[in-house]
């Protein structure tokens, strides 16, 4: 398993958003998490990345994780370039690996255009581009992705799904959380996150 | 510890700060409005005062105006790098902990904001102190300039502390601020103090020792050594605890 996540259990006062979720994945495989707003998606993630800490269980995670949050977190006087040595840096990726990983998916995803420009100078869409590409960079055995596809125009949409089967086939375990899922079939498991309990 | 990850983490910071219009415009700004204020409010008039750090028989006497623009000096290096350093540790605090997701320890990031720190201060400390010497003559220059980065310290370590500890950036700013503009910007002036009804609250404060040692070096030939030594004092005891409140506030929950 790449990912197995044990009794997961939070709270915010007595709110209780999990109650003892088990979870895990293997590789090659695509789960999808939906639920509505609030349901508790983004805690789990959160939890599974080491953002928060569970109330209870345990979280287990084999291979390099990438993890694109909902929100775009990138450095707003940063190029983009330089947001790729920088998480390179985090990653410990060579010098010349970066710059091949980094042409790849700067080509693949069509931002190329902006790779000298600071983030506060780029429009939403192409943000969540380059938050999803940090995410790929080092190329990880486990990618979560939270809401990964909101403000993506329809070839960028096409484009991520054809590179999410490329890193699957590879072996990747990919988990996208979500509000909202129009193609199921895309996926081997889509799980509902409703009242603590995925079903 | 890994050597690269700090050194590209010192270079981004950099390039942020310089970057940022506020902190440039900052820079510039506020020195000019302080000098301005005192070249045209301050006498030349002889003032005689004591410093609590040399002993009570020991009056210093120098123009009014010349005092004002060291005690300036030390406010103007207080509140800028206090407000860097909440800037540095607080602004994209939830990008630093995406790289901590991604493999940064939350020290590799800390040894780069401080390293950025402490730059900051060197150059700030050297900026003011030739242009307060421009304006009055400062008897032992190198020790005055010193003692400014001593200021940028203990001020810069404490805008750490609070940035490392509040999320809200106004409510940063007005703590910064607060014991800038009691401590360093007005209890600590020498005019002040000497006539001063209770002045042990004031040796408490952290702004004390590196004020002493900036008018020491200004104004004196008497060793700065005792007043440097309490300031790098109360200027690490900050930085730890800065230290741990950011290690503890990044680390992975795992």
């Amino acid at each position: 398993m790449i990912l197995k996540a044990e009794n997961i259990a939070k709270a915010f006062g007595n709110n209780k958003v999990l109650k003892n979720v088990p979870f895990e994945m293997g590789p090659s495989s695509l789960y999808g998490i939906v639920g509505e707003n609030g349901s508790g998606k983004s805690t789990l993630l959160k939890i599974i990345v080491g953002e928060w800490k569970s109330d209870h269980g345990t979280i287990s995670v084999k291979g390099r994780l990438g993890y694109c949050p909902q929100r775009t977190l990138l450095f707003s006087r940063l190029t983009v370039e330089e947001h790729f040595r920088y998480f390179a840096a985090a990653y410990g990726i060579e010098k010349t690996a970066l710059f091949s990983r980094t042409e790849l998916l700067m080509h693949h995803f069509n931002f190329k255009k902006y790779r000298s420009e600071r983030i506060d100078r780029l429009s939403g869409g192409t943000l969540q581009k380059i938050s999803l590409a940090i995410a790929l960079l080092h190329q990880p055995d486990l990618l979560i992705l939270d809401e990964p596809y909101n403000g993506f125009d329809w070839d960028t949409y096409l484009r991520f799904w054809d590179y999410t089967n490329h890193l699957k086939t590879e072996g990747c375990a990919i988990l996208i959380v979500t509000h909202l899922i129009t193609e199921k079939e895309r996926f081997d498991k889509v799980y509902n996150l409703s009242d603590g309990q995925l079903t | 510890m890994n050597a690269r990850r700090i050194i590209t983490g010192l270079s981004m910071i950099l390039k942020m700060l310089v970057r940022r219009r506020i902190i440039l415009i900052s820079l510039v700004v506020i020195p000019v409005a302080f000098l301005t204020g005192v070249e045209l409010t301050a006498s030349e008039k002889i003032i005689p005062f004591r410093l609590a750090s040399l002993d009570e028989k020991i009056f210093i006497e120098h123009s009014q105006k010349g005092i004002a623009l060291v005690f300036f000096a030390v406010a103007n290096t207080g509140f800028l790098v206090s407000f860097l350093a909440l800037n540095l540790i607080q602004i994209d605090s939830d990008v630093n902990r995406r790289l901590v997701i991604c493999g940064y320890h939350p020290f590799e990031l800390l040894i780069s904001n401080m390293l950025s720190l402490f730059l900051v201060i060197f150059s700030i400390a050297i900026y003011i102190g030739l242009l307060i010497h421009g304006f009055v003559s400062i008897k032992h220059l190198l020790l005055f300039i010193f003692g400014l980065m001593l200021i940028g310290f203990v001020y810069g370590c404490y805008g750490l502390i609070i940035g490392s500890m509040i999320k809200g950036k106004l409510e940063g700013i007005l703590l910064v601020f607060l014991l800038a503009n009691i401590d360093v910007g007005w209890l600590q002036n020498p005019m002040y103090y000497a006539e001063a009804h209770n002045n042990i609250i004031i040796r408490y404060l952290p702004a004390y020792y590196p004020s002493q040692s900036v008018i020491i070096a200004a104004f004196t030939d008497y060793s700065v050594f005792n007043a440097a030594f309490y300031s790098i004092l109360i200027g690490s005891g900050f930085l730890i605890i800065s230290m741990l409140i950011f290690y503890n506030k990044m680390r992975l929950k795992k």
